[in-house]
């Protein structure tokens, strides 16, 4: 696992060992990477942030078209070994996106349950002295950059 | 079958006294499919707890080696928990009060896991 909030670290270890889910991504809205557990390569990491904002952005989207009141928090696609849980949700430093992929060892049933769980360790562990920055479209490939270098390294 | 049909079916576990609740849950998702009476036990929950225990006593079976369980009886201080497969993936599931009666239940249970269809 690497993170780059300390404090995420716990709760996240916690989830993981609790769902049994296989890869797990947390990114800030605004593209910057949080803590990644199952990635081998950055640019797989860099993939995944990006297609699991749009698929959030899109579903957002088609909510507002069918006037779905608050939209879908949480996507699931369900293969036949592996299923992918999307979802949104609030903390003290703003909106984050998690992106979790489960094998047979879990269930979708599983990991809403304990991503429930973890979102409230996660609340709770939050330092609220940061203010939380404005979301801009333009700025989503930058942050996920200076995120990436961070926990993988490199230029 | 329908759900109006697996409701009516719950509904006859949860006259049995001490029973708190039945859920009709797939296994293979760990979601609840119909419940009854699971007014101060989060039915989701229960669904993905059971799909997990079956998940695993399905593995242990595997591992003994023998053949995968079809009933999970979980018994603690704080109640029981039934839990019975019915028809793939689904498993009906009771929860009940320790001084509940078990053994009723039990036989009930299996009875009615050959309804759900």
């Amino acid at each position: 696992m690497r993170v780059l909030e300390p404090w995420v670290e716990a709760p996240l270890a916690e989830f993981l060992r609790e769902s049994a889910a296989r890869l797990a991504l947390i990114t800030t809205a605004s593209g910057q990477v949080i803590a990644q557990h199952g990635f081998a390569r950055s640019l797989d990491v860099m993939a995944a942030a990006s297609l699991g904002a749009g698929i959030l952005a899109t579903t957002g989207e088609l909510a507002r078209m069918v006037d779905a009141a608050g939209g879908y928090r949480i996507v699931v696609h369900q293969g036949a070994q592996r299923g992918l849980w999307l979802a949104g949700f609030d903390t003290p430093r703003g909106r984050w996106i998690a992106l979790v992929a489960f094998g047979e060892q879990s269930t979708v049933g599983l990991v809403r349950l304990f991503f429930h769980r973890f979102v409230e360790r996660l609340v709770a562990a939050a330092p609220r002295t940061v203010p939380v920055r404005e979301v801009l479209a333009e700025g989503f490939e930058r942050e996920l950059d200076a995120s990436l270098r961070a926990l993988f390294g490199g230029s | 079958m329908s759900l109006e049909r697996w409701e009516r079916l719950l509904g006859e576990v949860i006259v049995i006294p001490g029973v708190r609740g039945a859920a009709l849950v797939a296994v293979d998702d760990g979601l609840v499919v119909a419940e009854a009476a699971l007014d101060q036990l989060d039915g989701a929950d229960v669904a993905a707890l059971v799909a997990a225990l079956v998940s695993r006593a399905a593995r242990v079976a595997r591992s003994i080696p023998t053949e995968p369980p079809r009933l999970i009886h979980l018994a603690g201080e704080g109640g029981t928990l039934l839990a019975i497969e019915a028809s793939a993936p689904l498993w009906l599931v009771a929860v009940a009060e320790p001084g509940a009666e078990v053994g009723r239940l039990r036989v009930l249970l299996g009875d009615l896991a050959g309804a759900v269809g």
